[in-house]
């Protein structure tokens, strides 16, 4: 479904990603980890179209999407669950959600993707009236993920959804991902810094290091493997 | 004698405008010819503060008014000649500077612009409240010379002239002193300029006492060719709108600029007026709109950066460039395992205790404490919104510490504003570099000399001594903007050497490097160490890490978790914890 | 002692009315800015334009023939604003977004110089550009609306509030547009991708929300609406090309106090200013009328920058 190749971009004069290739196929989970400045919130924005890459081609259903602009991106069903969620604070859930069902796709079946994202994140059937700015971290990352489910996605990006939680919170969320996973047949892309976790949920995992690809493989391969550390701690 | 040769195209520029203006017998183009250096005086005075240090100021018709009415009124009411109101001008003009810098400053952004903009307008109502409508200056039938008032109008222009070249020479001065530079450093990145030891308030006051001198002086000129002064003619908007376009348009942070803004704006816009004045009025207001329009969206530096930077990229084609081998090898054979230093034993530098700090709920920093000794290298590292920054951020001055302390050699620092941190010996670079792309190394290092150095020229040696320390010296002449991330790191860094600082804080000092780069770099933060430097450093490129560090501090949410040599810390269980999340930990090969 | 109560009163209504209309010429403003983050210097020049567009409509246009002189003149008035929306839409499109948006969120702080900049270029333009086109002569929009009054009283004291009845219309209206702009803000997709573009622009493109498109929505929206505030104001008082630069100040106190970044924080900055500006006259002389809304400008400035309702705080 996402084909990438070869992906170099960055800010300004300094290059972040240097040459990725990537690989996800419908209905996959892939995990991505590794240290940081290894590039892997880059990578989601240059998916998204934030950062313009300057070699490199990304595929998704065969589409170019470096051709296609970055607001035209979320209609092709690429949804993003931003790292830092990201939520709209001085809109109320219910208005985030409904910004989420922007997409034709969105639209089309927001009866029934409403109903089921309460029934996956209950706290927010609760809270709908409420400023999403106002909400605690995790609960705001079940929003993120809320909205991002709110477009009907093919694929639905996450970055880093752990990040600034609590470990029991974090836990919860990433149950509840497992769960969604389950009963949607989604296709999901998780960047993630707690790798066992990842890479347990994972079909397939790649660990960016320094902007390329430093290993891929399962979670058999990869787990056994003291290069993980050795990527995050350098020795 | 190089000053001299310099000054040439200046004086040649004088001497022609001059006998232009002998040949000039229409009154009314003489007018416009004693015009012209008039704004760029005002042009240059704007330049002064917000070309320099990119404070836009959009009320410089405040300075220019207040001198104005000045002269007018010293004249009526105490019969003072120009001769000495205008120096008076510019007293007031600099008072005023001072008196509306001082809380303006404060300001940021929209707020500093909408302020600046809201000054001279206000003094234009209460101006024509106290019914000074319009005010004009009495003619003197005898001794008319002792009041500047010529039968000859030439005279007028020559002495434009005369005030136009003072202000040009006042410019350049300034611009090639440490004033300039200071001021420059603040428009470039005014956080780096802090942490430089550039008391950034003081400076900008000095500018804007100095623009607002300036502008008074010329604004009483004004008052006295135009011999009639109205509120709107001096304070209003178009009048501070002539100084900003006249300066953009011919280029800003340079002598030149308003020069040739004026020259070629002030003509056509007053012949325009004349000629077509009656038939479209408005047509002047419309040409600034339209000059200002242009300027932004094609050159937004102005005319004289375009030309140059266009006749320098032409020549830079045709020379081939030398590559002027900065002197680091470059050489890609592994740098020796932390070679062991007297690291642990020597004289504490910087003691930390218990730093703690919060924003509204989060604790950024809780409760750190560490030691840095003489020589010694520390690596700080963590996850991702670990507190490094944070903690760099208090070390350096840019925040305030909610509680703890923070010693150098001794001597309590929590609290002091950055620059007088850098003074007490605190150096640091910062992740994103904003150099002066147009400007040579040894430019861009000495500004950081500035806090020790008490002459320029010792600023000079000390620039030249930092510049060596890295391994530039072959390259000191080359300009910023052709140098590559490795040589634009080194340069941060002799920057902050330059400053001869007790301990370097180094942030991010690898990022963007390749491989062979960041090792080279390595080497060169390495040598320093050893010769005396103490230095703190947060990377997140480990693998050069380890090679460069005596120990490292491991943060988590805020608060110390590890610290320890690289061998242990690395495989330390909490690090890893911390780093890979605890199901890894529970699994992981050991 | 009645009197000094008639005279307060009196002020007191004066202000609310024009406050009314002030709110909405801010509320114009506080919209691009509350939504794009632009410093626009020329917005009291659209609202010139917007004042001449209704004064053309009435006269020029056949709108007074049709609709007479009572209701002609706010019918035309309401005619000028989807007009200069237009307008707004357009320079939007050529030149204001060079110069902001997502062209320009990876430059930090240079922004914002060229806007201001290029703002100040567009407004020296439409100044004197409206200066040759339309002359100097004062023009003003009249109706007979605004030579009669309405009499509220007498009440205790043999107390009697005069409100002026084309004032009273135009505070109206103002309140009119501003319940129809809040309910499109707050209930209409529109509305509501406009302030998810404000709140959060990178998100809001993931979302696939066109954040471009959603400020030129924006500034054609903030240009019409303090056009027609515009030209309720010029039922009551002659203008000129240069009236543009009276008003700047006063949006932008009005906007800084309400709050830069809340479209209701402007409403009621402009009330407040409004206030200010009648009531000023009971201890101020009339010309001192706007220094006193330039001081409290930069009182606000200095020690409330983030005004009643606001977000966001720029201060080092």
């Amino acid at each position: 479904m996402l084909r990438i190749e070869g992906l170099t971009a960055g800010y300004s004069a300094i290059p972040v990603l240097n040459g990725v290739s990537i690989k996800v196929e419908e209905g996959q989970f892939v995990a991505i980890v590794g240290p940081n400045g290894a590039g892997k919130t880059t990578l989601f924005k240059t998916i998204s179209g934030i950062v313009r890459p300057s070699a490199g081609t990304i595929a998704f259903e065969g589409h170019d999407l470096l051709s296609i602009k970055p607001a035209q991106r979320a209609h092709l069903g690429i949804a993003h669950v931003p790292e830092g969620r990201q939520v709209f604070p001085s809109l109320t859930v219910m208005e985030n959600l409904e910004m989420g069902a922007m997409t034709e796709a969105g639209r089309r079946d927001w009866k029934d993707n409403i109903q089921r994202i309460f029934e996956w994140l209950p706290i927010l059937a609760e809270r709908r009236g409420q400023f999403a700015g106002t909400l605690s971290g995790g609960q705001q990352q079940m929003l993120a993920i809320g909205r991002g489910l709110a477009s009907s996605p093919k694929l639905l990006m996450l970055d880093e959804p752990s990040m600034g939680l609590a470990p029991t919170t974090a836990d919860f969320i990433f149950e509840r991902l497992i769960e969604i996973r389950r009963q949607s047949k989604l296709t999901i892309l998780l960047v993630e810094q707690r790798v066992a976790e990842a890479l347990e949920s994972a079909d397939h995992g790649y660990v960016l290091e320094a902007g390329r690809v430093a290993l891929e493989g399962n979670n058999q391969t990869l787990r056994a493997d003291d290069r993980i550390r050795k990527a995050y701690l350098g020795m | 004698m190089r000053e001299w040769r310099s000054l040439l195209p200046i004086i040649i520029f004088t001497a022609l405008y001059a006998a232009l203006s002998l040949s000039v017998t229409n009154s009314y183009y003489q007018l416009v010819m004693t015009l012209v250096p008039v704004w760029a005086i005002f042009g240059l005075s704007w330049n002064l503060l917000s070309g320099y240090t990119g404070l836009i100021s959009f009320g410089h018709a405040a300075f220019f008014g207040v001198g104005a009415y000045a002269v007018v009124l010293g004249q009526i009411h105490f019969d003072l000649s120009p001769w000495i109101m205008i120096p008076i001008a510019a007293v007031l003009g600099g008072i005023a500077g001072l008196l509306i810098g001082f809380p303006t400053f404060r300001l940021q952004g929209h707020y500093f612009a909408l302020a600046m903009l809201a000054y001279p307008l206000a003094i234009l109502y209460v101006f024509e409240w106290l019914g000074l409508q319009e005010v004009t200056l009495p003619i003197k039938r005898e001794n008319a010379a002792a009041y500047m008032q010529f039968a000859d109008h030439r005279l007028y222009t020559l002495l434009a002239l005369a005030m136009m070249f003072a202000t040009i020479l006042l410019t350049r001065a300034v611009e090639r002193s440490r004033f300039g530079m200071a001021l420059l450093a603040i428009k470039q990145n005014e956080a780096a300029a802090e942490a430089a030891g550039i008391n950034t308030l003081a400076w900008k006051l000095r500018a804007v006492t100095l623009s607002g001198a300036v502008a008074g002086a010329i604004g009483g000129f004004y008052a006295v060719v135009l011999l009639v002064v109205t509120p709107q003619s001096v304070f209003g908007m178009l009048v501070s709108a002539q100084a900003l376009t006249v300066a953009m348009f011919g280029g800003v942070g340079t002598v030149w600029g308003p020069v040739i803004g004026s020259v070629i704006l002030i003509p056509l816009a007053e012949t325009l007026n004349a000629e077509a004045g009656s038939r479209f009025p408005g047509i002047q207001g419309v040409i600034y709109g339209l000059a200002i329009i242009c300027v932004i969206l094609l050159a937004p530096e102005g005319l004289f950066w375009k030309v140059r930077d266009f006749w320098r990229k032409r020549s830079a084609a045709l020379v081939t460039a030398s590559p002027g081998a900065s002197d680091v090898p470059a050489t890609a054979a592994p740098i020796p395992l932390h070679p062991k230093r007297s690291a642990g034993t020597g004289d504490i530098v910087l003691e930390v205790r218990n730093l703690s700090r919060s924003f509204g709920g989060l604790k950024a920093v809780q409760d750190v404490s560490f030691k840095l000794r003489q020589n010694e290298i520390l690596g700080i590292i963590g996850p991702n919104g670990a507190g490094k920054t944070t903690l760099f951020n208090l070390l350096n001055g840019f925040l305030r510490p909610d509680t703890g302390q923070i010693l150098l050699d001794g001597r309590e620092m929590a609290g002091r504003k950055p620059h007088a941190l850098c003074e007490a010996g605190i150096g640091r670079t910062f992740q994103i570099m904003r150099p002066f792309l147009r400007m040579s190394i040894s430019d861009n290092v000495v500004v950081g000399a500035y806090v020790r150095a008490k002459t320029d020229d010792e600023a000079r040696q000390l620039a030249a001594d930092a510049i060596a320390r890295v391994g530039l010296s072959g390259i000191a002449d080359r300009i910023a903007g052709e140098l590559t991330t490795k040589e634009l790191r080194l340069m941060e860094l002799a920057r902050a050497l330059a400053g001869q600082p007790r301990i370097l804080l180094l942030d991010e000092t690898l990022a963007g490097l390749g491989h062979d780069e960041a090792n080279e770099v390595v080497e060169v933060i390495q040598r320093l160490a050893r010769d005396g430097m103490t230095i703190a450093i947060i990377e997140h490129t480990m693998q050069a890490m380890v090679r460069l560090v005596d120990s490292f501090l491991v943060l988590d949410h805020g608060a110390v978790i590890v610290e320890g040599e690289p061998e242990a810390v690395t495989r330390d269980s909490r690090v890893i914890e911390a780093y890979l999340g605890k199901k890894w930990v529970a699994h992981a090969p050991h | 002692m009645t009197q000094a109560l008639e005279g307060f009163l009196q002020a007191l209504s004066a202000g609310l009315l024009i406050g009314a209309v002030y709110g909405l010429m801010c509320v114009g403003l506080g919209l691009i800015f509350g939504v794009m983050r632009v410093i626009n210097f020329a917005q009291g020049d659209f609202m010139m334009l917007g004042m001449y567009a209704a004064f053309y409509f009435f006269t020029a246009f056949g709108v007074q023939a049709a609709f007479g002189n009572t209701i002609g003149p706010f019918v035309a008035i309401v005619l000028a604003g989807p007009v200069l929306a237009v307008f707004g839409y357009f320079v939007h499109l050529t030149l204001i977004s060079r110069v902001s948006g997502t062209r320009t969120s990876s430059l930090e702080g240079e922004g914002h110089y060229a806007q201001l900049i290029l703002t100040l270029g567009i407004a020296l333009i439409l100044q004197n550009g409206g200066l040759l086109v339309f002359g100097s002569v004062l023009a003003s929009i009249r109706t007979p609306l605004s030579s009669s009054a309405w009499e509220l009283g007498p009440m205790f004291n043999d107390i009697s509030v005069f409100v002026n009845k084309a004032r009273g219309i135009d505070a109206v209206l103002s309140l009119v547009t501003m319940i129809l702009l809040t309910l499109m803000i707050t209930r209409s997709r529109i509305g509501k991708s406009l302030r998810a573009a404000a709140d959060n622009p990178t998100a809001a493109t993931y979302m696939g929300i066109d954040v471009d498109r959603a400020h030129r929505i924006a500034f054609a929206l903030g240009t019409g609406i303090t056009a027609i505030a515009g030209g309720l104001l010029a039922t009551n008082y002659p203008f000129h090309p240069f009236v543009g630069v009276e008003y700047v100040i006063v949006m932008y106190a009005g906007v800084v106090l309400g709050g830069m970044g809340s479209i209701i924080g402007a409403f009621w900055g402009g009330m407040t200013i409004g206030l200010v500006q009648q009531m000023s006259t009971l201890i101020l002389p009339t010309q001192l009328q706007n220094a006193a809304i330039f001081v409290v400008f930069l009182l606000i400035v200095f020690f409330r920058p983030q005004g009643f309702f606001g977000r966001m705080v720029e201060r080092t």
